[in-house]
């Protein structure tokens, strides 16, 4: 059920006017400053208790890092990358989760209407009542988020914690964080913040830092700043995510074509129906020929 | 070379129906007998499953067609039961390959019958090639095609089945290639039934196997002359 109180924006596998309300929100966003993170996984902890997801075995993947990858039960996990640099070794901890893209690529690949949602303050949710967990929205997304819950058949992905937003509340993870390194408000003033920092870094001998917040989807719900922004890959980001490409061939492409190639098919054979009628045996057969 | 087969005393069935039941190829009474029971309970096979694995997938493709979801119970019941179906298609093309390989193969005459000129004349009516066989050049290439249409949709769907386990490029060539293959594959089925309206006496040969005559003389003279012993052209 989509949130109370929240306009929704864009609905997938929906025609137009999905639009509701007139009230223009701003957008928010998350902040996370990677330099500042220490890796306590406070963050991992609070999410999981906030959306009450089930405890799941973790995995030793020779580092601190939780897990080797997002699960359904699991929405937020801090990704320990170590890097060996000139001069010694970096700890690059990420926060992965959703972005909360601004153009979602889920959004844009799911099937079934209404099961993604984008309410107007930008925040992308998966609506379990409508989703048909086919996995498409997996294909879809340039960072490999969502993930099939065996349990309820159903895609499950971070809300930002949409449920405390529209409340007034910070998200889970933002709430707990110990260092500040995680902040929550309006786009505009996570970009601004963002952008502080990464000046601050650049006097400070981080030449390369810059704040993630990639165009290519239009921007996302999350900006990150990343020490070494020349390099998001050392932190597992794409470099310039985009929406794949097999999401435009078939929406964009294979859908229009195909319907029109069938409408004309059909309309095609009524018309020769009419023109060459029925092809019928002659009564009786002429000569010299069938 | 004529296959005629007296007709069987079966009480008040149709004796070429009857004789239907078993064997193929052989003029009973006034009936040619086209399809055997097995052929066309093989073919109904492909066709049903094909037509609701097409009512159940129309509608994950486009919202345009949500409302066939319905028709099963909602698009998630056409999630998990599409692939089933799409399992027992497969399944059935895999049976039709067995029995049809051998009869299907082209030859030099068919690959001219699919020539653009032929062609054309054909959709004109005026086509009157009397070497055609028991099946024709577009007959056969629908078979090769409704195969090979067939392995792209199996493959691709297996993929979607199970994408969480599967790597980003494999996800994606099996969405697109899903797309495509059906597409074309219901383009081509479209024309498959249209002829079977359009030629009258087609349909019922896969429903009681039999045609008249001169129905087999118009649409498939070497074969109504193999079958008769009739050789006039």
């Amino acid at each position: 059920m989509p949130i109370q109180g929240l306009e929704i924006l864009q609905s997938s596998a929906s025609l137009r006017g999905q639009e509701t309300g007139i009230r223009q929100l701003p957008k928010v966003s998350k902040y996370i400053d990677t330099t500042t993170c220490i890796g306590c996984k406070a963050c991992e902890v609070a999410c999981k208790e906030w959306n009450d997801l089930k405890t799941i075995p973790t995995v030793q993947t020779g580092s601190y890092q939780t897990l080797p990858t997002l699960n359904a039960e699991f929405w937020n996990l801090i990704r320990f990358n170590e890097q060996e640099f000139e001069g010694g070794l970096a700890w690059l901890m990420r926060k992965d989760q959703c972005m909360h893209c601004a153009d979602p690529g889920c959004l844009k690949a799911c099937p079934a209407p209404g099961a993604i949602v984008q309410y107007a303050n930008g925040i992308v949710d998966v609506n379990p009542e409508n989703c048909i967990g086919c996995g498409l929205c997996e294909t879809g997304c340039p960072f490999d988020v969502p993930r099939f819950h065996a349990g309820t058949g159903k895609m499950a992905k971070c809300t930002l914690c949409v449920d405390r937003v529209e409340s007034g509340l910070e998200p889970a993870c933002v709430k707990s964080c110990p260092t500040g390194c995680l902040h929550f408000g309006t786009k505009e003033d996570m970009v601004t913040l963002g952008v502080a920092r990464v000046k601050q870094l650049q006097a400070t001998g981080y030449a390369n830092a810059a704040l993630y917040d990639p165009p290519g989807v239009g921007g996302t719900g999350v900006v990150t700043v990343l020490a070494h922004g020349d390099k998001p890959e050392l932190y597992g980001l794409p470099r310039d995510p985009h929406i794949p490409v097999a999401v435009t061939v078939s929406k964009r492409i294979l859908k229009p074509l195909g319907l029109l190639a069938i409408g004309a098919t059909i309309v095609g054979l009524f018309g020769h129906f009419m023109k060459v009628g029925p092809k019928r045996p002659h009564a009786a057969p002429p000569a010299g020929g069938v | 070379m004529a296959q005629v087969v007296t007709p069987p005393n079966v009480g008040h069935a149709d004796p070429a129906i009857a004789v239907a039941r078993t064997t193929e190829d052989v003029l009973v009474g006034e009936r040619i007998v086209r399809h055997t029971y097995a052929s066309r309970v093989m073919h109904w096979l492909v066709g049903g499953s094909f037509i609701l694995s097409l009512l159940t997938g129309l509608p994950i493709w486009t919202p345009i067609f949500g409302w066939m979801a319905y028709l099963f119970g909602g698009l998630q019941v056409c999630r998990w039961l599409h692939p089933f179906l799409g399992v027992v298609f497969s399944a059935g093309l895999l049976w039709m390959a067995a029995s049809w390989w051998s009869q299907m193969s082209m030859t030099a005459k068919d690959r001219e019958w699919l020539s653009p000129g032929y062609f054309a004349k054909y959709l004109r009516f005026e086509a009157t090639d009397p070497d055609t066989g028991k099946y024709n050049g577009g007959q056969k290439a629908l078979f090769w095609f409704a195969l090979l249409g067939g392995l792209a949709l199996f493959l691709s769907g297996l993929v979607l089945w199970f994408p969480s386990d599967l790597s980003q490029p494999l996800r994606e060539i099996a969405w697109v290639l899903h797309d495509a293959a059906f597409i074309a594959f219901f383009l081509m089925i479209i024309g498959h039934v249209y002829l079977a309206i359009v030629e009258p006496g087609t349909f019922e040969s896969m429903i009681d196997g039999t045609v008249s005559k001169a129905w087999a003389r118009l649409h498939h003279p070497r074969w109504y002359r193999d079958v008769t012993g009739d050789q006039r052209k």
